[in-house]
């Protein structure tokens, strides 16, 4: 499939390490479950050390995990552009602290603010990293197209993890997609009405049995899904005949119409996704995570 | 007559200033079609609409009818948006209205006030208006499955619920918004503001008939539990307030205010055309309505309803 990679302009965009946040008192520190239960749970963000793309959205005793490192500007607009231009499979790069130097990737973006850049970093460098450090990303992929399908929209998505994603021509001006699981507009909860261009949409899960009937309830971070009838062209919204691909970004949450959420990567409106459900689709081995720097530097050598 | 606890409940004041419309450097938004549009609709004093006119068609972005009020301060202004109940009265207590009286119609991105338009011919942007809040807490004794949000005392009696022959409680609504339709506002909890409908996808709105909803119109979700947040839930049933207007912008459109809803399903809905606070507040006639649902259809929706027939079928 053709795109227009060698048109695409790659750019810094730096953040640093984010610490978690809560409200400051007298400000209740509780997350209101669905049901109305008050849990003191961690809150998404800072350094998470053993919670890693591949592992389960589900089960953690955390609201909105993000596995790895989450990564935010102090200054808004800068956390705009970072947020904005960021794309999963882009290098991210330490350039202060002990870990400076060391490469990771691009795995995610969430926040209702859309403040974190998740990205992904070995072991041993999270051992490294403290909080505030400033982290680099070469950010490469925003206005990506598919020459041959204009219509199908591509955001936050690298050359790279354009590649891996397996995207291929379906007739006409289709293309297929393969995903984990495909599921219907009424799962799709918070971020409707919100940018697709970042921050997550997040998949309900108060539901469990709903869950269930669309394979949800085994979902990882970093896999691949479908979501039907969801217009996520300039935000994200119902309409029917339309189709988005997005990415788990980060884990479960009790919160009515909260979940897993996922970072849009593909959409049209017009019938031309059509995703093929497979056994396994997860950024941890199509971007082969265990040596990522490799990846960012491939995005940055096309062209 | 619905047993409550009414006479439990505590009356307060809390008070917001007529609220300037605001617009940025850049004021462009996408809409839907992928087009840079203006909005205008939110703030101020809306001098050509009030809740009863139509909710669709205007040349507006979340029109909010009425008067819309804040407070500058954070404090108060949570205390406002949170304490404020849908019937309340509100008196103007400066400028040259002072004395003038209205009831509260929604709470958006600001309280709205519906006032007769003589009484408020000289309000001005920065007049202070304060509310007598009287409703948080309220519930039905034979309904303990039944939550109720922003509902005034008031409100309650013009609703006209009844109890079923099955124990639910039976609440008139004009029309039933499909959960896959909940849009905008699925992060915040349901005490806090409104959840857009999505209206994006125009050919299925009208198929609905949801194009033809008023602003004061009560409607109803299926399998939505908004007792503390909003979300999917099999089963349940939630009961809201049209309270601001049609929008342009993917995964908004009309604003669903929460009132009542049962994570159980003890809620019966019964269809009622006249289900409308406008009417059911004594605000208003419905002849008095500036124009009748269905009657005009705005730019946007235009091009989407064209764009959409346009993309079916296709691929």
């Amino acid at each position: 499939m053709r795109d227009n990679r060698h048109q695409i302009v790659g750019v810094s965009v730096q953040g640093q390490v984010s610490c978690p946040e809560f409200p400051t008192l007298p400000a209740s520190p509780y997350t209101i479950g669905a049901d109305g239960t008050p849990q003191l749970l961690l809150s998404a963000g800072g350094i998470v050390y053993n919670v890693r793309v591949g592992d389960s959205a589900y089960g953690w005793l955390a609201d909105s995990v993000q596995p790895g490192v989450s990564v935010k500007s102090p200054d808004f607009a800068a956390n705009q552009a970072l947020n904005t231009f960021a794309c999963i499979g882009n290098e991210a790069i330490v350039v202060s602290g002990r870990a400076t130097g060391e490469r990771g990737t691009v795995v995610g973006k969430s926040g209702r603010f859309a403040e974190h850049v998740i990205c992904h970093f070995a072991d041993g460098v999270l051992e490294e990293l403290a909080v505030e450090d400033k982290v680099l990303v070469r950010a490469y992929g925003r206005s990506l197209t598919l020459l041959d399908q204009p219509e199908i929209q591509l955001k936050s998505i690298s050359p790279a993890l354009l590649d891996a994603l397996e995207v291929e021509s379906a007739g006409g001006n289709g293309i297929s997609v393969p995903v984990v699981a495909e599921f219907p507009a009424f799962l799709a909860g918070a971020g409707a009405g919100l940018l697709a261009e970042s921050g997550s949409l997040q998949i309900q899960s108060d539901d469990e049995q709903a869950l269930r009937e669309h394979r949800l309830h085994e979902l990882r971070l970093g896999d691949v899904v479908a979501v039907r009838d969801l217009d996520s062209r300039w935000g994200n919204g119902y309409r029917q005949g339309a189709m988005a691909i997005g990415v788990v970004a980060h884990g479960d949450s009790p919160r009515a119409g909260a979940g897993p959420g996922i970072t849009i990567v593909i959409t049209a409106i017009g019938n031309q996704i059509r995703p093929t459900i497979v056994a396994e689709r997860n950024l941890a081995t199509m971007l082969d995570l265990a040596s990522p720097a490799r990846i960012g530097a491939q995005a940055l050598d096309v062209g | 007559m619905l047993s409550t606890n009414r006479e439990q409940l505590v009356e307060v004041a809390v008070y917001g200033e007529v609220w300037p419309p605001a617009a940025g450097y850049n004021q462009y938004q996408a809409t839907s079609e992928g087009k840079a549009t203006v909005g205008l609709g939110m703030a101020g004093i809306a001098f050509t609409n009030r809740v009863g006119d139509p909710a669709f068609g205007w040349e507006a972005d979340h029109l909010e009818p009425g008067v819309s009020i804040r407070n500058r301060l954070d404090g108060p202004e949570h205390a406002l948006h949170y304490l404020a109940c849908i019937g309340n009265e509100a008196v103007v207590t400066s400028g040259s209205c002072t004395g003038a009286t209205g009831v509260v119609t929604g709470a958006h991105a600001h309280i709205m006030v519906d006032f007769e338009p003589d009484a408020i011919e000289l309000l001005a942007i920065g007049d202070r208006v304060q509310i007598r809040a009287l409703g948080t807490g309220m519930r039905l004794l034979d309904h303990p499955d039944v939550v109720f949000h922003k509902t005034s005392p008031r409100l309650l009696d013009g609703l006209r619920c009844t109890t079923g022959a099955d124990g639910k409680l039976r609440v008139p609504v004009v029309a039933e918004i499909p959960s896959h339709l909940m849009g905008s506002g699925a992060e915040l909890m349901a005490d806090y503001v409104d959840q857009d409908f999505m209206t994006g996808d125009r050919v299925q709105i009208a198929e609905l008939g949801l194009d033809k909803l008023r602003l004061g119109d009560l409607v109803a979700v299926r399998d939505e539990d908004h007792t503390w947040g909003r979300g999917y839930y099999r089963g349940a049933v939630s009961i809201g307030l049209i309270i601001h207007g049609d929008s342009a912008w993917t995964g908004h459109g009309p604003g669903v205010l929460d009132l009542m809803s049962s994570r159980s399903g003890a809620i019966a809905i019964e269809l009622d055309p006249d289900a409308n606070i406008a009417w059911q507040l004594g605000l208003r006639e419905p002849s008095a309505s500036i124009a009748e649902p269905g009657s005009m259809i705005s730019s946007y929706a235009a091009l989407a309803a064209e764009t959409k027939e346009g993309s079916q079928g296709s691929a």
